[in-house]
């Protein structure tokens, strides 16, 4: 399929040049279907949803449902009870950090993350340890940026029982390799600790099975996968959500409310309290279909396997660069490639390349305890997304290579 | 010397020539290249400016009623916009600085072709090179060296002295030899607020009183005043080599 004729935005030029978008990472490109469906509710169902009476809020109400109902088989949940919006996957994690430290978390115990967590996935940890009085224990990746499920073990025996929940990546925003996340819930549910996956980079390139992964928890940003920005998916296991106490009180989270005591709605409201962002949440429907179709699409996946081994063989042909993120089984790798070239600063690197029109992202890519492993404070990173093609990886190493002599 | 505005209008005259932003980023390397640096021991924390997505260091000294300044940035391009700033500001009295117009930055297009990241670094250092200039200017003839508008913290060049004493306590039991000198240690890195991260080894990896080796030093770090965390790493990758070894530990084990 002609992936590109879906995105206006891959049309523009910037300074001239066309536009070579390198930072899906950060954030993806909006699709036509979306924008669209962006505009229309806006115009035609801007009701408050499951509140009113009338057409209009019947009609957001609906389309914020389907939202739902779209993540929820995306990512095969068992049901919509499974599927809490937030506005993102910074606040699904904040949510769980803090709803589920403050039930099962206490003194002396402890939170894993790895050390390639993005610090969304280490600060609301470290808050919630520190109200909890418990402390974050870090998994550490060896020197090509792999986790090892052995390792937790160790850590999991060791810690004769502390250890109360285990949150990792499921593909690092900088090392781009899918973790072992199968193999560490395994070890973890071994030890009856249960696991949250932060799917914020996963989502775009892996098809997630939730049942079959088994994980407690995952949750993903839409804006990476092609929906607007502020919205988000918590996906919980059913038994923890009900367990956990609700985050923020407020409308629609409650049952019945009384100055002394109020009973909360079932789920998933009783975490969704405030109007939520609820035409972002209806996009997610059209996002998610697309990416679906783009995922089943055999010569859009052949591409990405084309250009991630393009962008790697030329990449280490550049004399001082070193690659991030190598794993042992290339198969495990996603075309994400975060780099440092000797005598090119990324700053400046990134700032020469975006003149030629490409956009890159420099940096501590959120992750400084990773990069302190690797003795840097800022590297580049290339990130694609299923519609980017051959030829832009031509045109970004030739500019590449040219901002390089440039600097040196 | 020229004045501060006849300086700006030489560069605005500069980079009008310069008709492709491509030529004006190798312009503004070229001056990165050739700019006076600060010392390296004067690249400390207090001298760090923040806001910047690069390190940026800047130094500055009074003499005879005039500011001296010196910089380095480990990015090149931002080496060169603080080598335009200097060749602005350097040398000339607190009040001119005070009284100058940053106007200069905006005719050459300086902040609109930078990313906004990179435009908050450009402002944090103008409001650096002027928070000096009205220190200076409130206290006319104290020949202070080292005022700095940024609240010092603790010195981690200090700390990681101490740390690296700590470490030559701690001894593996079978030699006689510390594990700094021995080269067991890696790598030692102190943070301004008193993290501290090491990576060491071990000589053999199936060496059976690991876990005790690390936890001692652990404990060793952790007691050094000033050291708020410690986290340590143990690798074998690298291996370990007796040519780690310092040549103390060398003449100590009669191996020289």
């Amino acid at each position: 399929m002609d992936a590109r004729q879906h995105f206006p935005a891959l049309e523009r030029e910037v300074y001239g040049k066309p536009l070579v978008y390198f930072d899906n990472a950060a954030t993806s490109q909006r699709p036509r279907s979306v924008l669209e469906l962006q505009q229309k509710l806006s115009v035609e169902a801007c009701g408050n949803i499951h509140r009113a009476l009338h057409r209009l809020a019947a009609d957001a109400t609906e389309a914020y449902e389907a939202g739902r109902e779209a993540a929820r088989a995306f990512i095969g949940a068992p049901a919509r009870e499974n599927l809490i919006l937030t506005s993102g996957t910074t606040a699904a994690i904040n949510l769980v950090a803090s709803c589920f430290c403050q039930k099962f978390v206490g003194s002396g115990d402890q939170v894993v993350v790895s050390e390639a967590e993005h610090h969304s996935n280490i600060v609301p940890w470290q808050l919630a340890c520190e109200r909890a009085g418990a402390r974050i224990a870090v998994l550490p990746v060896d020197e090509d940026g792999e986790l090892s499920p052995e390792g937790l073990e160790a850590m999991l025996r060791d810690a004769g029982g502390r250890i109360k929940l285990v949150a990792v990546a499921h593909i690092s925003n900088v090392l781009g390799i899918i973790n072992p996340v199968k193999e560490i819930v395994t070890v973890a549910h071994r030890y009856g600790v249960p696991v949250l996956v932060d799917g914020a980079q996963g989502i775009l390139h892996e098809r997630v099975d939730v049942q079959a992964l088994d994980c407690d928890f995952y949750v993903f940003s839409g804006h990476k996968i092609y929906a607007p920005t502020g919205i988000g998916v918590l996906y919980g296991k059913r038994e923890l959500l009900e367990a956990m106490p609700p985050y923020m009180g407020g409308g629609e989270m409650i049952e019945t409310v009384s100055f002394e005591k109020t009973s909360f709605a079932p789920l998933p409201l009783k975490f969704e309290a405030g109007t939520p962002n609820f035409v972002a949440g209806a996009c997610l429907k059209p996002a998610l279909e697309l990416a679906g179709e783009m995922m089943q699409d055999a010569e859009l996946q052949n591409n990405q396997e084309a250009m991630k081994n393009f962008l790697q063989e030329e990449l280490s042909r550049i004399e001082g660069l070193r690659l991030y993120g190598t794993p042992a089984d290339p198969a495990r790798k996603v075309p994400l490639l975060s780099f440092s070239v000797e005598g090119a600063h990324a700053a400046d690197l990134a700032q020469i390349l975006d003149k030629m029109g490409m956009a890159v992202r420099s940096g501590q890519l959120c992750a400084e305890p990773l990069l302190r492993r690797y003795g840097q404070t800022a590297i580049l990173r290339a990130s694609l997304a299923p519609y980017n093609t051959l030829g832009e990886c031509e045109i970004f190493i030739a500019a590449l290579c040219r901002a390089i002599k440039m600097l040196r | 010397m020229k004045t501060i505005q006849e300086i700006q209008a030489g560069i605005v005259e500069d980079f009008s020539a310069l008709t492709d932003w491509m030529d004006k980023y190798e312009y503004l390397i070229e001056l990165g290249k050739g700019m006076n640096l600060i010392a390296e021991n004067e690249k400390t924390e207090e001298n760090l400016i923040p806001g910047c997505q690069s390190r940026v260091w800047l130094s500055c000294r009074e003499e005879g009623g005039r500011l001296h300044f010196a910089a380095d940035s480990d990015a090149i391009i931002t080496r060169g916009i603080i080598s335009l700033l200097l060749q602005v500001y350097d040398g000339q009295a607190p009040a001119d600085i005070l009284a100058a117009d940053d106007g200069f930055i905006d005719k050459i297009g300086l902040r609109e072709n930078l990313s906004p990241t990179r435009a908050n670094g450009l402002l944090s250092m103008i409001s650096t090179i002027k928070a000096y200039a009205r220190r200076y200017a409130e206290m006319p003839g104290q020949a202070r060296h080292d005022v700095s508008p940024v609240t010092p913290g603790p010195d981690p060049g200090s700390l990681e002295d101490a740390v690296v004493l700590a470490l030559r306590q701690v001894y593996d039991p079978e030699i006689p030899v510390n594990i700094y000198d021995l080269g067991l240690i890696y790598d030692v890195h102190v943070d301004a607020d008193g993290q501290v991260f090491i990576k060491m080894t071990l000589t053999a990896p199936n060496c059976p009183i690991a876990d005790e080796v690390v936890a001692q030093t652990r404990e060793a770090v952790a007691d050094v005043p000033g050291v708020k965390d410690v986290q340590v790493d143990l690798v074998f990758e690298p291996e370990w080599t007796t040519d780690r070894m310092s040549e103390e530990a060398k003449l100590e084990l009669g191996m020289l």
